[in-house]
């Protein structure tokens, strides 16, 4: 076994990879940062500004394969002999092939969910037989954050025997994995849902959509927070538990929430500290040790980050969504059926972080909204009452001691946004969210803000005074995730 | 920067604090007036901050070409001593037929009369400029390097500092809503946050111009209407892949060039409205990249990060409306900028302030005539990108 794997893995299937001129043991099949992560190497791509960075922080991971730049390494799967090396972000392909590129696909259905969690596959359960839909997903499985979890889930039991039975789906279900909605367009009585899958555009039409996007976990601050080796819990319990491979031998757990993941470290015998004031992580080429604000140096190879998620609002504000602050983070504004607008619901941890149960009635709650529109029979008031049961989850609100930390080295997102970048604007004087944002690039880089905003919010608010809900917060533009130009640019 | 409260009074006010509006305050701050811009959002909010960055004196008739001769000298003047990007990388215009390099000569022409040193260059010096260019059905390109593009956010934010330390002041989140007029005379302008006493009103409202003049009551026929126009930016890669701004007539009326922060940014001559709506549309990102990826092959692999939209104010001759209106007391107009406001503002403003502070310029401020759409005297239609 390579040495952070957790499990034998089918010996049939072992290849050899090379990655900066070094062979490899890897799977067919196995996405690249996990092989590297099975052979204990974190450190993958560049940024454009030259720091150090893995696959499981934020910011992308472009990387050459086989002399071709730019190539996308989260999505690539390994193949014998393929030769990898690390790149900058702003590397590019020069000269690049010219076709035609696929056709446009096109389906016309009642309803495009949006998410395949649990949220998604309540409102699938709920309007499948009756309604045509399009359930999407940009994840390779169904299940969302759910169907990586290894412990019982409340009001569920196992996860995945829940997730199995959800997905037995009637036959005017169709299912769209590895397939990223760009956004939610108006075309008069439909709704238009362009989205992308391995290279090929496929345009929804739909009466109605749901979002079902789901929420994000939070990234904390603390120097070199963007460093190889820091994970966001998510990743973490994607190794874990779809790759079976360990993000380290010795891990620290920071953050408030560090419960969402402990319980999993402890399943797979990992060994674990919970770190609850991290100031610094240090190493060569990746997390080696992590200092705390009282100075206590732990020796870990990798740190997970677990405060908490707050709802991944661009799906919702690229849709014309409002926003309120409540509970510690921003959430859509719905109406009285869940709704930001006319034919536009939201449904799970994108409309208020709850329990995996608690998105899947909420999910039913909206499929049985959406059934009355149709003009089925419905009794929405049934899951209403029971979602009641469940307040959504409130986050304390992260106090950063800004002041105590090298703000050069605490970065809000991957775009190489520090801290001082956006501290110097506002010691200038600019303390607008809207003018910080477009002097530092916070928020307009390959995330749009999905992990970075939330933080740039914060530091703005906390220097300033000005309290999170009045902040004017930019809304989201398509596409609400990154598509390659030749993909769309096709022409009939 | 900018201050939140209303004044009680102005000797000036400016309404719209978008480049022009905060140019506008920035110069006659500077030249000791007393002056106040009210924006109902934040600066730049309006098309400011949704441009394409392109600044240019490529155009195709005599005003137009001395402004932006002006503008260029002031850009340079004013990146240099308040320290925002402005970077003189040229303009290119592919051209792909014998009619097309035509009337660039024509133009050409005009703009050697009056200093600018556009020269016709062949394809294969254009591909030498911008080496990831496709240049198999480019004739030969119009070529000036002195034109060049800066950051509106830079800009405008370091024009605002700069105004409010001479003096002026910037009132963000405030939204007009009415004027006080006795006996035709300004006697101050009503907003959602109070109302403010001021004689001399400057519209710099843009796309939201005529609004502003049915407030006031004018009668003149002064024709802008809000497009709809979109703009991309793609993820940022190495800085000099594509220095100048590279337009093509042929492929979609494209531009694009890559900013200081390394994206390539740009537009097509797409064009929706009038309207008020400014949601991106699908069919532009698709129009976008069909067109951008037959001017540089590379763009295929690059992801788009996102398209937005902005306005064109536009004009029945594509040419701003600038000058005072006689109608009313000390009532000045400059707007209807179509595609080229952001690069006329350092000149509008002083144009601008010549005529508040002195009544007249030395600008060819005539071209932009208030009064030519009533009068039926419509210019030449200005060159306009997208
Ligand atoms: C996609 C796109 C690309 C472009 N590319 C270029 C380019 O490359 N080069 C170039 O030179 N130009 C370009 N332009 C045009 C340029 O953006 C505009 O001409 C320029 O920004 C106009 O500046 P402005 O200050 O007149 O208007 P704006 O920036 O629109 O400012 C007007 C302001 O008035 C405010 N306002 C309106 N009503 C009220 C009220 N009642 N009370 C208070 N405030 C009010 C608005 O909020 C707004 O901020 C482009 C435009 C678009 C849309």
């Amino acid at each position: 076994m390579r040495p952070l794997d957790l499990t034998e893995k089918d010996p049939s299937k072992r290849i050899t990879i090379y990655f900066e001129g070094k062979p490899y043991e890897a799977y067919e099949g196995e996405k690249f940062p996990v092989a590297m992560l099975a052979n204990g190497v974190y450190w993958l791509t560049m940024s454009t500004e030259g720091r150090k960075r893995g696959a499981f922080t934020f910011g992308p991971l472009p990387i050459k394969v086989n002399g071709v730049k730019n190539v996308n390494g989260r999505k690539l799967k390994l193949m014998d002999g393929m030769k990898i090396e690390r790149q900058r972000y702003d590397e590019f392909q020069e000269q690049v092939k010219i076709d035609e590129g696929k056709p446009v696909l096109r389906y016309v259905v009642d309803v495009a969910v949006i998410g395949a969690g649990p949220a998604g596959l309540g409102v699938v359960e709920e309007i499948g037989g009756k309604l045509t839909v399009a359930l999407i997903d940009e994840r390779t499985w169904l299940g969302g954050d759910m169907w990586l979890k290894g412990v019982e889930q409340e009001g569920f039991g196992d996860p995945r025997e829940v997730i199995e039975k959800l997905t037995d789906f009637p036959e005017n279900v169709r299912v769209f994995l590895k397939t990223s909605a760009l956004g939610v367009f108006d075309k008069g009585e439909y709704f238009l849902v362009p989205a992308v899958r391995n290279d090929q555009l496929i345009e929804f039409m739909a009466k109605r959509v749901v979002l079902a996007t789901g929420a994000v976990d939070s990234i904390m601050l603390f120097e070199n927070n963007d460093y190889p080796g820091v994970f966001r819990r998510s990743d973490a319990l994607e190794v874990l538990n779809l790759w079976n491979v360990a993000p380290g031998r010795k891990v620290a757990v920071l953050g408030a929430f560090p419960d969402e993941i402990t319980a999993e470290l402890d399943r797979w015998g990992i060994d674990y500290v919970v770190v609850p004031n991290p100031k610094r992580v240090e190493g060569k080429e990746r997390v080696e040790r992590l200092i705390d604000e009282n100075g206590n140096v732990y020796e870990v190879d990798a740190v997970i980050m677990a405060d908490g998620r707050i709802p991944d609002i661009n799906p919702v504000t690229q849709a014309g969504g409002k926003l309120r602050f409540k509970r510690g983070y921003y959430t859509p504004i719905l109406d009285d059926e869940h709704r930001i607008r006319d034919g536009i619901y939201v449904a799970g941890s994108a409309a208020g972080i709850k329990p995996h149960y608690a998105n899947y009635i909420e999910g039913k709650l909206v499929g049985a909204y959406i059934l009355s529109e149709f003009g089925f029979e419905a009794e929405p008031c049934v899951y209403r009452e029971k979602l009641g049961d469940y307040e959504p989850v409130a986050r304390p609100r992260p106090r950063f001691q800004l002041d105590s930390f090298n703000a050069e080295d605490v970065h809000l997102c991957g775009c190489d946004v520090s801290l001082k970048k956006v501290d110097d604007v506002v010691k200038a004087g600019i303390t607008d969210l809207q003018i910080i944002k477009r002097l530092t690039h916070l928020a307009m880089g390959f995330c749009q803000g999905r992990f970075c905003l939330f933080n740039g919010a914060q530091v703005v608010s906390q220097r300033s005074g000005l309290p999170m809900g009045r902040l004017d917060i930019p809304v989201a533009r398509p596409p609400i995730k990154n598509v390659k130009m030749k993909v769309v640019a096709g022409r009939e | 920067m900018p201050t939140r409260s209303l004044p009680e009074r102005s000797e000036i006010t400016v309404i719209g604090g978008g480049i022009v509006g905060v140019t506008i305050a920035h110069e006659l701050a500077k030249r000791g007036e007393e002056v106040t811009v009210i924006e109902k959002r934040f600066i730049g909010s309006g098309s400011t901050f949704r441009c394409g960055t392109g600044i240019r004196q490529q155009f195709n008739d005599e005003a137009n070409v001395q402004t932006m001769k002006r503008s260029v000298e002031l850009w340079k003047k004013y990146s240099e001593e308040y320290d925002f990007s402005f970077e003189q990388t040229g303009y290119l215009f592919l051209l792909y037929d014998d009619r097309e390099v035509e009337t660039f000569k024509r133009n050409i022409a005009i703009q050697n009369r009056f200093g600018v040193p556009t020269r016709l260059i062949t394809p294969e010096e254009a591909k030498e400029i911008v080496p990831l260019l496709d240049i198999s059905e480019v004739v030969a390109a119009s070529w000036n390097p002195t034109d060049g593009k800066a950051s509106p956010f830079q800009s405008t934010a370091k024009f605002a500092i700069k105004a409010e330390e001479f003096g002026a002041k910037l009132v963000e989140y405030t939204e007009v809503k009415d004027f006080i007029i006795e006996n035709g005379e300004i006697k101050g302008l009503k907003t959602d946050r109070g109302t403010i006493k001021t004689g001399t009103v400057i519209n710099a409202t843009n796309a939201w111009a005529k609004l502003i003049n049915a407030m006031a009551g004018i009668r003149t026929k002064i024709p802008i209407e809000p497009y709809k126009h979109q703009a991309v930016i793609t993820q940022p890669i190495e800085r000099g892949s594509i220095m100048p701004m590279v337009i093509s007539f042929r492929y979609g009326h494209a531009y694009l060039t890559q900013t200081a922060h390394g994206g390539v940014i740009g537009g097509v001559g797409y064009e929706l409205g009038p309207t008020y709506d400014l949601n991106p549309t699908y069919e532009f990102m698709r129009e976008v990249s069909y067109y951008f990826t037959k001017i540089i092959p590379a763009l295929r692999e690059l992801l788009i990060l996102r398209t937005w939209a902005g306005y064109y104010a536009k004009t029945p001759d594509s040419n701003p409306v600038i000058g005072k209106i006689n109608e009313l007391g000390d009532y000045y107009i400059a707007a209807g900028f179509s595609g080229h406001g952001f690069m006329m503002a350092p000149a509008v403003a002083e144009m601008v302030a010549d005529l508040v502070t002195k009544g007249k310029t030395d600008l060819p401020a005539w071209w932009y005539d208030p009064y030519r759409f009533e009068r039926g005297e419509l210019r030449g239609q200005a060159l306009q990108m997208g």
